[in-house]
């Protein structure tokens, strides 16, 4: 008996490699199949002691082999063991790593999205003789050795919202989170709320948590990932993969692959290894703080030794924030970051933090999240000044803190107290004049003859005699040519044709008789919705990289900065709107369909720091774009936790943040720092969204209705606060900067 | 004529189409037509195939379907556009895409950029202002700051009681409505806050644009209009006269029109007429030279009872009531004037060839339209077909009709209900009066709705405020 499910054993274990070797080649697995086989023949004239001495032999070669094939692993066999079922999952993880856990926003199917798992769990230490139980929030993905309910990890938008709800309880409850991703990618749904929306949530609240989070990767799909994985410390399991997007479709984008055709397996595997999705990759590159060793082919639920190093290694983690923020550490903190391979039990650390503390604890993690990445993109600029333009920003900020935080404040009261007396005043003066004000009511009218010239000779003669209300500044390429334009409408509303000239140019685009949008270049919009002349744009010589040698991606890239001109993705300007000054950032899709990657965060990062520096409001003009870039992998993807940072502390600084979508919006950014606005904005020709119709339908397999993502639904969603006609911009643009933001604009 | 022969698309239907192929065969020009399946049995259908042959006439979907006209105007090789009134005559947009197309057309009205100018009343007023042209008291242009309109309103009470004016109104507007809506009136300043906000919100959420207008309301005034003619050089500008056409229907339709527009020598007026209408026909081409305006349009005055005039509106177009300026002009003494034909010659670039001492005027005109219509009944149209059509031929009228004769007549429910123009002709006002009533009077106009019910026409109603023309 006992042999036997020692065998069964073993062929659980050929198979599984076979699973995560995806049918390739390989000699050792041969040996190891022949070796099975010609132990199933000779089994049966072997006698019991032979057969317990063949199966030993068998364990320790399997033993060896699979050591062996552990060095041949290439990334695609990486996402191969993230996905089988074999898989450790987060209860397994819950059930050895912790003390004791309770479940919480429900439990298996039953639950709001039983992908997503939330547990108070505590760890149970010893300080001394006593017995101290420190309580954690556990959050992450559930893949549940493949459970159909548990959507493989792909999490809803509601799911997400659950997981902020619990981390919000825990910056309440002051206990610290352990977050574990466990999923191939955010499920695209958009709901109430849609996908990005959420995300974009849980982003922005995550980057202002005043607990630490520590997180550990184990399958990290692209937004999915960084909806609970912005943390304190990030670290990663040996075999996981963290990625932008899945080899699949990175692959399928390669080949320009249509729905319904298939992708070769070896362009997969290929893409697999360009992305660098792997561990030590990703340690290299800087986005993962450490990486935890796994046994070999990737951690079972019976590699209990495993879970004692993870569990040592979260306590570690955990015990290394608290440390680097606390107030009063002295040996501890040395100690903490010499330690290594000791217990980390031995020594104990309190898990609460003080007000200051966790100010500290927000503080360094913009810190962490700013310095990602900064090698990722080109820096055109001379050294010199570079130097220049770092000690320029430094003076605006010493001119800021004194124009605004200190004179500001008390100009303010001294406005404040003139105008009183001012008030005063008037009203003893008025009371005083009173009886010679009195009038004869039965006098002759007299109208003043310089007032009655206002009504009947030309008002304002400066203005000229014709009002110029007709045309735009800036007028599309597109109206020179002589044709008609079907509108979309024409059957529904019974448009009439429109004649290019005058559709591209009076009339913006837009269709008179139903309002269609058609879609116009951004240059109309820098063009036309900012003041004549206004338009400084900076930060031009930040150029977009290929920080992963991407083969071929260098050409494209060439390509697309020959077609725009311009050597990024976004402009960044500061720019006026009848007067009132602004930062803006515009994603225009002319270049790589408006995709962000390392350039276009760090331009965003920039913009945002000038604004807040400057006191000037923020407008990020998306042009459409189509998400993170992912020939820059995680280069692009870390850009979402990134810039939505230097949002938040934009706004906490209290800018008013705006965001304006026109034509194709998706994925990343939309799911980060576009998302996270409390002001976003649609031009009517606007799509939203997280996902395309095509990416939906391969990975949820649902026809969706054509006007999914448009803006209407978009409103409807609650992603965006208006819709607005592009004629329009400029009008509804100005209002917003009047009548929304906070006090620390420079002009409140 | 220029040295190459010119075709005209003519681009409208019924009577206009009519006078427009006529005129286009006395100048020696090729024509070509345009019908809608409604239009089959018009006259205009008819007398293109009579005149032009089976390639005169193109069947459209429409009138006003631009791709189409220029389609036909490519087909059929026309090298003009005549656009008639209504349609397309004042888009400026349409004039430009026919000037500007690849294949350019001449557009036979006055240039784009005029159409454009002079259709927006706002840029009209205020060009009228700056030639110190009297416009109706008030804003020239949207207000939009609430204190500056209060302050608007409140000199323009103050103006009018200065005026000696008994009950001042002030109208209310939104800048970006019309067709009467958005408008309110006040009769008193207490009331401006209230109705400015419920004028300004309505705007914001109608028309997207918060301004105002704010102006004087003229009660019984008199409809004045100036005929010019200009041609493409700008600087030959005449004019043929004035009209009156006060006598409208409830939808402020014009129902008869009269040249001249006053008539001093048989009536008594309150104010000196004969000078008003010198003063109008002088601002009128003062405006006219200060555009460069380039073919034929309207003048559009209201006169206040005391005989003070305002200029409202410019049509940058030939009108429907072209033909009774017309009957009273005489160039270089010679009658039989077309001013279509004059338009048409201008339009494709002939100079004017005479000055405004070679034009002359005789008589008085009086301009019937004669409506399927019910005048009891707040000038509701009448639909149905016409079975009986007949008029007296008499030298001293002229009928234009696109309504055949000799046939039952079905009234297209697409288009107004305008079935014909009576122009009648008369030494002096006595004289026209009498002849008008009777030629009303041997009119015969008979058929039959759906329903068998008696065909409704405005005859009587002319025939009744022909007693009181002129009279202000």
């Amino acid at each position: 008996m006992e042999i036997e499910k020692r065998v069964v054993d073993l062929t659980d274990r050929l198979s599984y490699i076979k699973d995560i070797f995806g049918g390739r080649e390989n000699a050792n697995v041969a040996l190891m199949q022949a070796r099975l086989d010609e132990f199933a023949v000779r089994e049966r004239e072997a006698s019991p002691g032979e057969r317990a001495q063949m199966v030993r032999q068998i364990e320790d070669l399997f033993d060896f082999l699979e050591k062996k094939l552990d060095d041949e692993l290439v990334p695609m066999d990486m996402v191969r063991i993230v996905r089988h079922p074999a898989r450790i999952s987060l209860k397994d993880i819950l059930e050895n790593v912790y003390d004791n856990y309770t479940e919480i926003g429900g439990q298996d199917e039953y639950s709001i999205d039983p992908s997503m798992l939330i547990a108070r769990a505590y760890i149970t230490r010893r300080q001394g003789d006593k017995v101290v139980n420190q309580p954690v929030m556990v959050i992450g993905q559930e893949k549940g050795h493949g459970q159909e309910f548990r959507n493989g990890g792909s999490v809803k938008p509601w799911g997400n919202a659950k997981a902020l709800q619990y981390m919000k309880v825990a910056e309440t409850e002051r206990i610290p989170i352990h977050s574990y991703v466990f999923t191939p990618g955010a499920f695209p749904v958009e709901d109430y709320p849609g996908a990005a929306q959420q995300i974009a949530r849980n982003l922005y609240e995550m980057g202002g948590l005043r607990v630490p989070v520590v997180s550990v990767i184990s399958e990290g799909g692209s937004g999915g990932a960084e909806a609970i994985g912005l943390s304190d410390v990030r670290m990663m399991l040996s075999r996981g993969y963290y990625s932008v997007i899945s080899p699949e479709g990175a692959a399928a984008i390669e080949a320009g692959i249509r729905q319904g055709q298939r992708v070769a397996p070896e362009l997969i595997a290929e893409c697999a290894k360009r992305l660098n999705i792997t561990a030590a990759d990703n340690l290299r590159m800087g986005y993962i703080d450490k990486v935890l060793e796994e046994p070999a082919l990737g951690t079972r639920p019976h590699h209990y030794d495993f879970f004692k190093t993870l569990r040592q290694e979260m306590i570690q983690a955990t015990d290394q924030v608290f440390l680097g923020i606390a107030g009063f550490k002295l040996f501890r903190a040395l100690v903490a970051s010499r330690r290594k391979g000791g217990d980390p039990e031995s020594m104990f650390v309190r898990w609460t933090l003080d007000e200051d503390a966790a100010d500290r604890l927000v503080w360094k993690r913009y810190c962490k999240y700013r310095r990602m990445a900064e090698t990722a993109f080109r820096d055109g600029r001379p050294s010199g000044e570079r130097i220049a333009s770092r000690a320029k920003s430094l003076v605006w900020s010493g001119y800021s803190f004194i124009r605004y935080d200190f004179l500001g404040k008390h100009t303010k009261t001294l406005a404040k107290a003139a105008s009183d007396l001012e008030a005063e005043l008037r009203l003893v003066a008025h009371k005083l004049t009173a009886p010679l004000r009195r009038q004869d009511k039965n006098a002759p009218v007299v109208c003043d003859p310089e007032k009655s010239r206002m009504l009947t000779e030309l008002s304002q003669p400066e203005q000229g005699a014709c009002l110029e209300e007709f045309g735009w500044r800036y007028v599309s390429p597109k109206a020179a040519e002589d044709r008609a334009v079907t509108c979309p409408g024409a059957k529904t509303y019974g448009c009439p044709d429109l004649w290019a000239p005058d559709l591209y140019g009076d009339f913006a685009g837009v269709c008179v008789n139903c309002g269609h949008h058609f879609p116009m270049e951004y240059e109309w919009v820098l063009g036309n919705v900012f003041d004549a002349e206004s338009i400084v744009e900076y930060d031009n010589d930040i150029e977009a990289g290929n920080p992963l040698d991407y083969p071929g991606f260098e050409d494209k890239l060439d390509a697309a900065k020959k077609k725009t001109g311009r050597k990024s993705g976004c402009v960044s300007l500061d720019a006026k709107i009848d007067g009132i000054k602004l930062v803006s950032t515009v994603l225009y899709s002319a270049f790589r369909g408006g995709s962000v990657g390392a350039a276009e965060g760090e331009k965003f990062i920039r913009a945002l720091a000038r604004a807040r520096r400057k006191h000037y409001p923020f407008l990020a003009y998306v042009h459409g774009t189509a998400g993170i870039r992912i020939q820059e992998s995680l280069n692009g993807l870390i850009q979402m936790p990134r810039v939505t940072l230097a949002v938040r502390r934009y706004i906490e600084a209290g800018g008013l943040y705006v965001v304006l979508y026109d034509t194709n919006s998706y994925a990343g950014p939309v799911a980060s720092f576009l998302g996270c606005s409390p002001y976003q904005f649609a031009v009517r020709s606007a799509n939203i969204g997280f996902a395309g119709p095509g990416v939906i339908k391969e990975t949820t397999g649902v026809d969706i209705p054509p006007d999914y993502h448009q803006a209407h639904n978009a409103l409807a969603r609650g992603h965006i606060q208006g819709i607005w006609d592009r004629r329009e911009i400029r009008k509804n643009l100005k209002q917003v900067l009047l009548t929304i933001g906070g006090r620390n604009l420079y002009y409140r | 004529m220029s040295t190459k022969k010119h075709k005209v698309l003519v681009a409208n239907r019924g009577e206009i189409a009519i006078r427009i192929i006529q005129a286009c065969v006395s100048l020696g020009l090729d024509f070509v037509c345009v019908y809608t399946r409604a239009d089959e049995g018009s006259g205009h259908l008819a007398l293109a195939r009579q005149l032009g042959g089976p390639e005169a006439a193109y069947r459209v979907s429409s009138y006003h379907d631009a791709n189409e006209l220029l389609a036909v105007a490519d087909h059929a090789g026309a090298t003009a556009i005549h656009p008639g009134y209504g349609f397309f005559a004042e888009d400026f947009r349409f004039a430009r895409r026919v000037a500007e197309r690849k294949r350019g057309l001449i557009f036979i009205g006055p240039s784009w950029r005029i159409i454009r100018t002079l259709g927006d009343k706002i840029n009209t007023k205020r060009l009228a202002r700056s030639l110190s042209i009297p416009t109706v008291p008030g804003s020239d242009r949207p207000v939009y700051d609430e204190m500056e309109a209060e302050e608007i309103a409140e000199t323009l009470f103050a103006f009018q009681a200065e005026q000696g004016i008994a009950n001042s109104v002030v109208l209310v507007k939104a800048s970006a409505g019309g067709g009467g809506m958005g408008i309110e009136e006040i009769y008193d300043i207490e009331q401006f806050k209230t109705v400015y906000r419920r004028i300004r919100n309505y705007a914001k959420r109608q028309f997207h644009d918060e301004g105002v207008l704010i102006e004087q309301r003229i009660f019984d005034f008199n409809h004045l209009e100036v005929q010019i003619v200009a041609d493409r050089t700008g600087t030959g500008i005449v004019h043929f006269g004035t009209r009156n056409c006060t006598i409208q229907s409830t939808g402020r339709q014009k129902r008869v029109e009269i040249a001249p527009g006053f008539r001093p020598e048989e009536i008594a007026y309150a104010f000196d007429a004969a000078k008003l209408l010198d003063d109008i026909t002088g601002y009128s081409l003062a405006m006219a030279r200060e555009v460069g305006y380039d073919n034929v349009g309207t003048w559009e005055w209201i006169v206040s009872p005391t005989g003070q005039p305002f200029l409202m509106e410019v049509n940058t177009r030939i009108q429907v009531e072209n033909g009774v300026s017309a009957a009273i002009s005489r160039i270089k003494g010679k009658g039989d004037v077309n001013i279509i034909a004059e338009q048409i010659r201008l339009g494709l670039g002939e100079p004017m060839g005479y000055d405004q001492s070679d034009v002359t005027f005789e008589g008085v005109g009086i301009e019937y339209r004669v409506i399927a219509e019910d005048p009891a009944n707040r000038f509701t149209p009448w639909v149905g077909r016409i079975d009986q059509f007949l008029a007296p031929n008499l030298p001293y009228a002229r009928l234009h009709t696109h309504i055949p004769m000799d046939a039952p007549y079905e009234i297209p429910t697409e288009y107004d209900p305008n079935l014909a123009l009576a122009i009648i002709w008369g030494k002096d006002l006595a004289e026209a009066k009498k002849r008008g009533t009777d030629y009303l009077d041997e009119l015969t106009l008979s058929g039959a709705d759906g329903t068998g019910a008696e065909m409704k026409t405005n005859i009587r109603y002319l025939r009744e405020k022909t007693a009181t023309i002129l009279q202000f």
